[in-house]
């Protein structure tokens, strides 16, 4: 096997510019494959830590209730024996929070536009403290009631500024129209999409514009040590949950603001509680990873056949020179197998070398980017849900794109060489040099 | 005509009514018809006659790199016909050594590495012991110093000569060559002919197809083809020379 190695490696260098013009081919497609998963981990894990900040859990023990079979108001009721009972019965919990949810028109002096409303209660949202980017006013000012803090595309589309007051407008669980007047004390750095339509009051805030007691809340938000655990603590707290007596909905891969029309369409009156994941919550934002992660799959494939058609070209040609080469060493001796290796091992020599190289350099280019904190326009930070670019290229990420590709273009040189491992020896040695 | 190594009656080498035919589009071009031989262990064999006689094919045949359209050859005790690949292959890497006359050797690998080649397919000596072996080859083809030298930084009795210590490295029974003197000077090829007969001496049968008349006065026999066809099992220098200036004259 040494000899077969380095009768490849020998071949490789003495085709130097074939060897590196390949090369380099298959280097850039491992670069470009490593950077755009890259980007696609980045915006995953930006979308996690973002979207399960802003608007989700990584469990939701929220749901509906039914004044009448018509109507549906996302509330829970007397949460606090609720959240106890989930709180004990999740394992691995990091922390939880209530949130008030809510829809409505925030009006200025100058301006309206329409937001998702969510009501927190700031000293208990650690998690919210450390991704939001203040970029004027507290945050820990939220504290006080009737408060709210907006982001910087809403506060200049408003034309308010910290100090300012704003009115919220919405219609209550009841039908009628009811408005509360809050002070804007923070304005925080835009996170793409989602912050785009929240906008965060104080929780007291949401009860007094929707008249709610003081025990209704919009969702019981749990935080896990591992999101990934998510679907598995839902399904569980389901079955807790319809334990107790409570009336439990069907799991449905939907954020709850999408279920508004079925449950409304639905016979049943009184409350009702649905528990979701962060996969539900952020499902049409996955749709955006998963059209982007075929869009990557369609160029990568793309490329993985000009580099594959490229790999055989090269081995034809390779095969048609040392055609007498072949025919010589299968005189004296050598089976086919191993002729067949002797090719396969050349190809898989320059697509590991190419692929080390280019994953290298893709990581080094993944970490000069995050280092240079390069802002993107913003119409791209909706999709990236960052203001700068951010990309991730783990160790797994880097393997995977250096096995498929070293793999793929190996798998390009099976058919040349079984051709050449198949050629009569005495054919062979009858060909012209 | 003489070999200094005693051939036994036993046939190494046997051919039976063998005809080899080849295909050239939809036309039958015979290369060789009815041609029976019988070679013993330790000859010094010379197969001759004129360009397109058949000698290539006919080496072709013995050395397992091809197969008889009809009649049976017979390498060694095995029937080359029913042969597969796999096994003849291994009949070629056990039993054979082969002296092309272009040298084939692998361009990438140094003289040392082309002779060790086969040692490694057959991956039954140690490293030393195919070093020693090797490097024993190189010293008595008196090309040591070159043992690290590609075949592209060789001369062409040079790269001739590792073409021999390769066929000869496994001990081959039978080494084959074919017009081994065909592009050497003559203080060159008489040199490589003295090698091998100094082989021959110590028992390897040797077969070449050759019309060098050089080649053929060293020879213990001489098979003489023409036109696909034996024309004398046993022939002299003399009957080759004549054969060979007619062809030239022609």
């Amino acid at each position: 096997m040494n000899t077969i190695i380095q009768i490849a490696f020998r071949n490789l260098l003495q085709h130097r510019r074939r060897s590196l013009l390949l090369g380099g081919a298959i280097a850039m497609v491992t670069l470009l494959l490593v950077m755009l998963s890259a980007l696609l981990n980045g915006m995953q894990a930006t979308m996690l830590r973002n979207g399960t900040t802003l608007s989700s859990g990584h469990v939701n023990v929220a749901g509906f209730y039914k004044v009448t079979a018509g109507n549906a108001a996302p509330l829970v009721t007397k949460f606090e024996p609720l959240k106890e009972l989930v709180e004990k019965a999740t394992p691995d919990l990091s922390y939880v929070v209530t949130r008030g949810r809510g829809f409505g028109k925030i009006v200025s002096e100058e301006s309206s536009l329409n937001s998702v409303l969510t009501g927190i209660d700031i000293q208990n949202e650690s998690g919210f403290k450390e991704i939001v980017q203040v970029a004027s006013g507290k945050i820990a000012d939220l504290a006080e009631p009737k408060t709210a803090l907006l982001f910087e595309k809403q506060a200049e589309r408003l034309h308010v500024k910290v100090g300012d007051n704003i009115t919220v407008s919405s219609q209550t669980f009841r039908g009628v129209n009811n408005t509360v007047d809050v002070k804007v004390v923070a304005i925080g750095r835009d996170l793409g999409m989602l912050s785009a339509f929240n906008c965060f009051v104080h929780h007291n805030a949401i009860r007094d514009l929707y008249e709610l007691d003081p025990d209704t809340t919009g969702a019981i938000q749990l935080y896990l040590k591992n999101a990934d655990d998510a679907r598995e603590v839902a399904a569980k707290l389901r079955t807790v949950v319809a334990a107790t007596g409570l009336r439990v909905m069907e799991p449905v891969e939907q954020p709850f603001w999408r279920k508004f029309d079925a449950v409304k369409r639905e016979d049943w009156t009184g409350q009702k509680i649905d528990i979701t994941t962060w996969l539900d919550e952020l499902a049409f934002m996955r749709y955006t990873l998963t059209t982007l992660s075929a869009l990557i799959f369609v160029l990568v494939t793309v490329l993985l056949v000009i580099i594959v058609i490229g790999v055989m070209n090269t081995l034809w040609m390779a095969i048609r020179e040392r055609t007498r080469e072949i025919g010589a060493l299968r005189a004296i001796g050598m089976q086919r197998g191993r002729v067949l290796w002797m090719f396969i091992v050349e190809v898989a020599l320059l697509a590991l070398g190419a692929t080390v190289v280019g994953s290298a350099g893709a990581t080094v280019l993944c970490l000069g980017i995050n280092a240079a904190k390069i802002v993107v326009p913003k119409a791209f930070q909706m999709f990236l849900m960052s203001e700068t670019l951010w990309l991730i290229a783990d160790v797994p990420t880097v393997a995977r794109s250096l096995a498929i590709i070293a793999v793929v273009t190996t798998l390009g040189a099976v058919l040349p060489a079984w051709r050449a491992s198949r050629l009569q020896p005495v054919k062979a040695m009858q060909t012209a040099s | 005509m003489t070999t200094a190594y005693a051939a036994t009656e036993t046939p190494i080498v046997k051919l039976v009514n063998v005809d080899k035919d080849y295909e050239l589009g939809t036309v039958i071009v015979p290369a060789l018809r009815d041609v029976s031989l019988s070679i013993a262990a330790g000859e010094f064999t010379v197969i001759a006659g004129p360009s397109g006689s058949g000698k290539t094919t006919l080496l072709n045949l013995i050395g397992c790199v091809d197969i008889a359209t009809r009649g049976s050859v017979i390498i060694d005790g095995s029937d080359t016909k029913v042969l597969k690949d796999k096994q003849l292959t291994e009949l070629r890497l056990r039993s054979l050594g082969f002296i092309f006359q272009s040298f084939n050797l692998v361009g990438v690998l140094d003289a040392f590495d082309n002779v060790e080649f086969p040692l490694l397919l057959q991956g039954k000596l140690s490293k030393a012991d195919r070093r020693e072996r090797v490097m024993v080859l190189l010293r008595q083809l008196g090309i040591e110093q070159y043992s690290h030298h590609r075949p592209g930084e060789l001369s062409g009795g040079q790269r001739q000569r590792v073409a021999i210590a390769r066929a000869l490295v496994t001990e081959p029974r039978i080494v084959l060559a074919d017009e081994p003197t065909a592009n050497l000077d003559s203080k060159t090829g008489n040199s490589i002919l003295d090698s091998m007969q100094e082989l021959n001496a110590r028992g390897t049968t040797f077969l070449f197809s050759t019309h060098d008349p050089r080649v053929v006065s060293r020879a213990g026999r001489v098979i003489r083809l023409v036109d696909g066809e034996i024309a004398d099992h046993n022939a002299t220098a003399e009957d080759v020379a004549q054969l060979a200036a007619a062809a030239h004259a022609a």
